[in-house]
């Protein structure tokens, strides 16, 4: 979720809260180490699969949320769920169920806690309790999994007079600033000190209390540096990782993931606390629909890229939910749901879906359901990145253990399109195999590429199995000296980069010129570019002073991050030059380019 | 075995309706057409006459991606969607609006959809074969074939591979969808008919607009094998190893003034069913052959080579090889001799037997066009028309010269009623009021749009007149003479005498006139006017004479030509003037070039020192001056000054421009060549004058003719001089040439007479006489042109 369902709300008095307070602390003095041994796979050895509420909570689709913003979520909803993703999805591999932010809200947005501060059920949304809907979840098999924000939310400071349980003379006064100063991505919460002994405990005693419960996951909302927020006052760093400790002594296991649009420049800290992170802003609208298109699925295709390499065992890039199992309530056309089901397969991003499982329309199950989709995503290939730049028409790829890549072919644009893989933007030449995943059959012997033609936001999954030869390339590094540099471009020191050098500066006018690229024969050659890029840039590539064709590259994640891109060149038999302009605006920093030696 | 007809009823209907317009091209009912008896081959296309893509059309961007199909009248353009294929129908006669003649409070025609009236869609036909997404197919590929002018599709799924072809026919007045399969594959889907004006989706509809224009279509289908069942408000069909659908409709008008251009008679519904019903009795393999026949008898025996094309050229897709074009900057002449055989392609399928084509042909995405589609008579459909006879479609040229003829009562009657009013600031000073003219927009019902446009009437001769040139037909003659004379009239009755400053001398100009579309309003002696009526004048001498008519008219005819002003070149710009003025008075690089309508269309303006030395290098100048960087028929006009100029590098570059490929509604070619004109930023539409007046510069580069007079290669750029051959190319004076050339110089030139008997052939200063006797030709070698 991101900030509408806190900022639309008021505070309410917060005394009404302690005064509300249950006697949940019962439940949770008995530690949920019981739960320990029921699943012996570790947490996230794979992107995790299930259903989470909060598409639905979000949508104005009609009859969702009957009784205002966000009030699908109650315990009627959750359970026709759980039954409906035990009884369609489970065999597949689905089975976190995740409750998303509001289970301790009423429909006015009102909180309620414990005596010790904690989020509480409401008791409307959920009058058994959350105990109960986890048992009623774990009954089916499932797993459960609860949301809860960053920070002491400031409904339950209570003047700081409230006692923090299992923490002697500890209250909320002592867990944070004393300037009370705010953070998470709606400044909902105010910041927890670490530095105090006290706050520890306090995490500890949320942990306890959701572990008692019988969750099995937890998603920390409003994590920053990201969730819209930088600085100090919004790094909940610290947070991630008193959650982490505090699952580990909570003696239940407990995947942790961060939300949202984490910074990636922390992308060690959440790898190092967390099972998974987001990495964008919600995927859904907030409209008449689950989603849109606009807004904000495409998103998906710049914003993944950069993260691609942290992503693996143990914690997952996670593009948030899979909505695309009702054409009608997602807001999508087929083509549109096959290619989000397809980036979210490839890039292993968890797989969990907002839908209303009653209501999954026959597209929409098959794609959720796609035996071989879902394996690629659950099975040990590694994620997949685009291997032409980040134009309309993409390729996207990942080179597998056995030898045979996953490509997907990806039209962005708003009308159909041929998209084409060559098979030496995958570094090899001659004849290939092709699967096509999606519709489970062989396309047969594939020469030099495979070209299809996808409707407008369209995608096609493949396995290639080359039967063909390594392509043999020759390198020509940007630093060399015989290359000319324009306008600001220079040469810079790059330890990732081949050589140890690349060129940079590569803006407003900056230019580089590969000089005395010498092909046997004349014709389109697949050109490999390692370049390094902290965000997406463009540059105009040209050949011998022609006409530019204009890429944009995808994000590597920082600047000291090398990664490889091909786009076809038509040169001449010879020698050759090949530009990089940054024209008006930025260029990435240029590392080498791999020519192959025949076309 | 399943082939139910569109409806029960259909049996009961009878089998002629309406009674047959001898002569009046229209959606009639027509004699059974004839049947070709040799067999078609569907194999061995030539590449180089084959466009291809990789991708189908967006349902929403028809017009920039949908492939055109027509049979002269009724058109489509199809989306090629595996799994939904989508027809936008259109008739050339499906027009709103009228006579229109209740003129706005500035003497000026309204122009609205109501009153002027609009082009607009006649229906949409979707086949939708739920299983054949566009997601789960692979190998996709459509093609559209300019010798056989046949769209085909094709595509892999599931190990079967589809086949789908569609054609216009002329002969079964239908279009024809034929699915077809290999490997075991099955058709199930259905077929949708809707009109586009509110009409509810039906297998037949009828309706009628407001103007009391009738209009109907119908569809029916059938299997070899497999069911099809009319189904409530549409065709269900299942299990069909092969299917073909057959789409026809049209409109109850008719090119009659006298009968208020409608034929009441005529039911369209009914008769669209009957069409339909009547063809799809035929197998498909028999109305392919028919078209297929019928197609090619038209598009004749013309033949257009600019060269080769690489392999790598060869290898890519018609889209990928526009935009390689552009970014490579190599010249491709299969691909720009492509441009020419599909503009040919559009001419034989836009244009026979019914209304010409206007701003669009037959082709729209909506019902509301820009400039309603319609016939602008200040360049764009004289644009539209340049080509046939250059090309060899002197047939298609026909729904031109019938529209005109058709619509001279009720131009003649506007004149006589409305030009004269007081509020029109173009009326004639003179108090005269004779013969006829048009407005800048005309529609079909003998209606103008926008503003007067005097000269309108000689433009629309002299091109009616170019088109006798190039044929020497007498009937052709005959048909178009009241429309020469009535010009005539009409500016025998409008020119003013007035005396040249400085001296004593006394000519006769134009009245208060707008050189199109910009500069003053009322300015008198434009040399838009002097030159168009100094030509018109000319050509009805020619036509008086041949047909032995109105000797004393023609005689007073002379008198005012001699005495006609004809512009001079600025001594402050250098320019020929296109104002009596020194001065520019409007934009330097605007898009219209009248004031060199002497140059191209016209040859009072030639560089081969039969024109003053002042005036060409004065035309020279202002063609500069215009620029090298328009937009569609802008470049297309400036590319045939150019060529007239002998100025190859500017033609070609030119041509080059409109090949750029448009996206994002930028200026040039669209995905399906169709060229584009950014109208506003993000905002192109598709005017359809370019894909005519481009193939036109390109023949123009490779010959001029005017009678007596053959040029040889005159502006022959780099880029096709390697070898190339332009044969069955008409020339004016009555000749058809076979042109070939190697190394930049001609090879072998033959030149048979279609009537006329003698003509100078030139290259680079070369001349020699040829006398040949209608029917004969004369064969001249290289050697011959050594000077």
């Amino acid at each position: 979720m991101r900030s509408s369902s806190y900022s639309v709300l008021p505070a309410r008095a917060l005394r009404t809260a302690v005064v509300l307070a249950l006697a949940a602390g019962a439940v949770t003095v008995a530690p949920a180490a019981r739960a320990a041994s029921a699943d012996p796979a570790p947490i996230a050895a794979k992107p995790y699969m299930g259903w989470s509420s909060w598409s639905m909570q979000s949508s104005k689709y009609p009859g969702l949320n009957p009784d205002g913003d966000y009030s699908y979520l109650t315990e009627a909803n959750v359970t026709k769920q759980t039954d409906a993703l035990a009884a369609k999805l489970k065999k597949f591999g689905y089975e976190y169920v995740n409750i998303d932010a509001g289970w301790w809200r009423d429909t006015t947005w009102k909180p309620e806690y414990d005596r010790y501060g904690r989020q509480q059920a409401d008791p409307k949304r959920f009058p058994s309790g959350m105990k109960a809907v986890a048992d009623r979840i774990h009954a089916k098999g499932l797993k459960a999994g609860i949301y809860l924000p960053a920070g002491l939310e400031k409904e339950a400071y209570n003047d700081g007079r409230t006692p923090i349980w299992n923490a002697d003379g500890c209250t909320t006064a002592d867990i944070v600033y004393g300037d009370l100063r705010t953070t998470n991505g709606w400044d909902s919460s105010y910041k927890l000190d670490f530095s105090r002994p006290c706050t520890q405990k306090y995490i500890d005693s949320q942990a306890q209390l959701i572990a008692g419960w019988g969750y099995d996951f937890l998603k920390l909302d409003g994590v920053g540096p990201g969730s819209g927020k930088s600085g100090d006052q919004y790094d909940n760093v610290a947070d991630v990782a008193a959650w982490h400790r505090a699952i580990a002594t909570s003696g239940r296991p407990i995947h942790l993931e961060v939300s949202w649009s984490l910074d990636i420049g922390h992308a060690a800290d959440w790898k190092k606390y967390s099972n998974g992170w987001r990495i964008d802003t919600d995927v859904e609208c907030y409209c008449n629909t689950l989603v849109s298109w606009e807004n904000s699925v495409d998103d998906r295709w710049d914003d993944a890229p950069g993260w691609t390499r942290h992503a693996g065992p143990g914690g997952w890039n996670d593009l948030d939910s899979l909505d695309v199992g009702n054409g009608a309530m997602d807001g999508l056309t087929k083509a549109e749901r096959q290619s989000y089901a397809t980036l979210w397969a490839i890039a292993k991003s968890p797989l969990y879906t907002g839908d209303d499982l009653t209501r999954l329309d026959s597209y929409g199950l098959s794609l959720l359901t796609n035996k071989e989709v879902i394996a690629l995503n659950q099975g040990g290939t590694p994620p997949a990145r685009p291997i032409t730049p980040s134009d309309p028409q993409q390729v996207w790829a990942a080179k597998n253990p056995d030898g045979s890549y996953t490509v997907a072919l990806f039209n962005l644009a708003d009308s159909p399109a041929a998209v084409s893989a060559s098979w030496a933007s995958l570094g090899f030449t001659g004849k290939a195999a092709v699967r096509d995943l999606w519709n489970h059959e062989n396309l047969g012997s594939f020469k030099d590429k495979v070209t299809e033609a996808l409707p407008a936001h369209g995608s096609r999954l493949f396995t290639v199995t080359p039967h063909g030869t390594a392509l043999a390339f020759t390198g020509y590094e940007a630093e060399a000296s015989g290359n000319t540099l324009g306008g600001n471009a220079s040469v810079a020191d790059c330890s990732a980069c081949s050589g140890g050098k690349k060129v940079g500066n590569l803006y407003l006018g900056g230019k580089l010129t590969v000089n005395d690229v010498v092909v046997p024969k004349a014709g389109t050659y697949q050109v490999k570019i390692a370049y390094v890029s902290g965000d997406a840039r463009s540059a105009a590539v040209s050949v011998n002073g022609g006409g530019a064709t204009h890429h944009k590259f995808p994000s590597t994640g920082d600047w000291s991050t090398v990664e490889t891109v091909s786009v076809p060149l038509t040169l001449k038999a010879g020698s050759n030059t090949i530009t990089f302009d940054s024209g008006n605006g930025y260029a990435p920093d240029i590392d080498r380019i791999d020519v192959p030696k025949s076309s | 075995m399943n082939t139910p007809l569109p409806r029960r009823d259909v049996l009961a209907l009878a089998t002629a309706t309406g009674a047959a317009l001898a002569t009046l091209p229209a959606f009639t009912a027509s004699a059974a057409p004839q049947r070709p008896t040799t067999a078609e081959t569907a194999q061995g296309a030539d590449p180089r006459h084959e466009l291809w893509w990789q991708a189908p059309a967006d349902d929403n961007s028809l017009i920039e991606q949908g492939l055109p199909v027509g049979n002269g009248r009724l058109g489509a353009l199809a989306s090629n969607d595996p799994g939904h294929e989508l027809l936008l129908l259109t008739d050339a006669t499906m027009w709103t609006g009228g006579l229109n003649d209740t003129l706005d409070a500035d003497g000026q025609f309204p122009y609205g959809r109501d009153d002027f009236g609009s082009l607009t869609l006649l229906a949409r036909l979707a086949v939708d074969l739920p299983d054949h997404d566009l997601g789960a197919v692979s190998g996709y590929r459509r093609a559209l074939d300019l010798e056989r002018g046949v769209v085909t599709t094709s595509y892999v799924r599931s190990g079967v591979t589809y086949r789908r072809q569609i054609f216009a026919s002329r002969p079964d007045d239908v279009i024809v969808l034929h699915f077809t399969q290999s490997g075991g594959g099955r058709y199930t889907g259905t077929v949708t008919l809707a009109g586009t004006h509110g009409e509810d989706p039906d297998v037949s509809f009828g309706a009628a607009f407001p103007n009391g224009l009738k209009y109907g279509a119908a569809v029916t289908a059938r299997s070899t094998a497999g069911r099809v069942t009319v189904d409530g408000d549409h065709i269900s069909f299942s299990g069909c190893k092969d299917l073909t659908v057959v789409v026809g409709g049209g409109t109850n008008y008719a090119p009659d003034a006298a009968r208020n251009y409608r034929d009441p008679s005529l039911d369209p519904r009914k008769l669209a069913r009957a069409k339909v019903r009547d063809a799809v009795a035929h197998s498909a393999d028999t109305l392919l052959r028919t078209h297929v026949a019928d197609y090619r008898a038209e598009s004749g025996a013309f033949g257009l080579t600019l060269g080769a094309s690489t392999p790598e050229q060869r290898s890519l897709d018609t889209w990928e090889r526009i935009r390689a074009r552009a970014r490579d900057g190599e010249p491709d002449p299969e691909l720009e001799a492509a441009y020419v055989h599909f503009g040919r392609y559009l001419m034989i399928s836009g244009s026979r037997g019914s209304l010409p084509m206007g701003l669009q042909g037959l082709w729209l995405d909506g019902n509301d066009p820009a400039w309603m589609g319609d016939y602008h008579t200040d360049i764009n459909i004289q644009m539209n028309y340049w080509m046939a006879d250059r090309v060899g479609l002197s047939g298609c040229f026909e729904a031109f010269t019938d529209y005109c003829v058709a619509q001279l009562p009720s131009w003649t009657d506007l004149t006589r009623r409305l030009f004269d009013d007081p509020r029109n600031r173009y009326r004639n000073s003179t108090g005269k009021n004779a013969g006829w003219t048009v407005a800048i927009s005309t529609n079909p019902y003998g209606g103008g749009g926008w503003w007067w446009h005097p000269a309108g009437n000689a433009w629309l001769c002299n091109t009616l007149w170019e088109h006798y040139e190039y044929t020497l037909s007498r009937s052709h003659l005959e048909k178009i003479y009241p429309l020469l004379k009535g010009a005539c009239e009409f500016w025998e009755a409008r020119l003013l005498t007035t005396t040249l400053p400085g001296t004593t001398r006394e000519v006769l100009i134009a009245d208060s006139d707008w050189s199109p579309e910009q500069g003053p309003l009322d300015a008198k002696g434009i040399t838009y006017a002097q030159e168009l009526v100094h030509a018109l004048f000319g050509n009805y001498l020619v036509a008086a004479a041949a047909l032995k008519r109105d000797g004393g008219f023609a005689q007073t005819v002379a008198g005012l030509r001699k005495r006609l002003y004809l512009p001079q070149v600025s001594p402050t710009t250098g320019w020929l003037e296109e104002w009596m003025s020194p001065d520019n008075l409007g934009e330097t690089t605007h898009r219209h070039l009248s004031p060199l309508v002497g140059l191209f269309p016209g040859d009072r303006i030639r560089p081969d020192g039969s024109t003053p030395a002042d005036i060409v290098a004065g035309a020279t100048a202002l063609l500069t001056a215009r620029g090298m960087n328009s937009f569609g028929w802008a470049n297309a006009w400036r590319s045939l000054c150019w060529a007239r100029l002998k100025h190859a590098d500017n033609a070609y570059r030119l041509i080059v421009n409109n090949l750029r490929p448009s996206t994002g509604g930028g200026n040039g070619t669209a995905f399906n060549l169709f060229d584009i004109y950014e109208l506003g930023p993000g905002d192109g539409i598709f005017q359809i004058d370019a894909n005519f007046g481009t193939p036109a510069a390109v023949t123009e580069m490779l010959l001029y003719s005017r009678p007596g007079h053959l040029e040889l290669l005159p502006a022959l750029p780099d880029a096709w001089a390697a070898s190339g051959s332009l044969t069955g190319a008409p020339a004016r004076g009555g000749f058809v040439v076979d042109l070939r050339w190697t190394d930049g110089r001609p090879t072998e030139v033959r030149i048979r007479s279609v009537g006329g008997r003698s003509t100078t052939v030139a290259y680079r200063g070369a001349s020699r006489t040829v006398i040949v006797e209608p029917g004969a030709s004369m064969i001249l070698k290289g050697k011959d042109f050594v000077r």
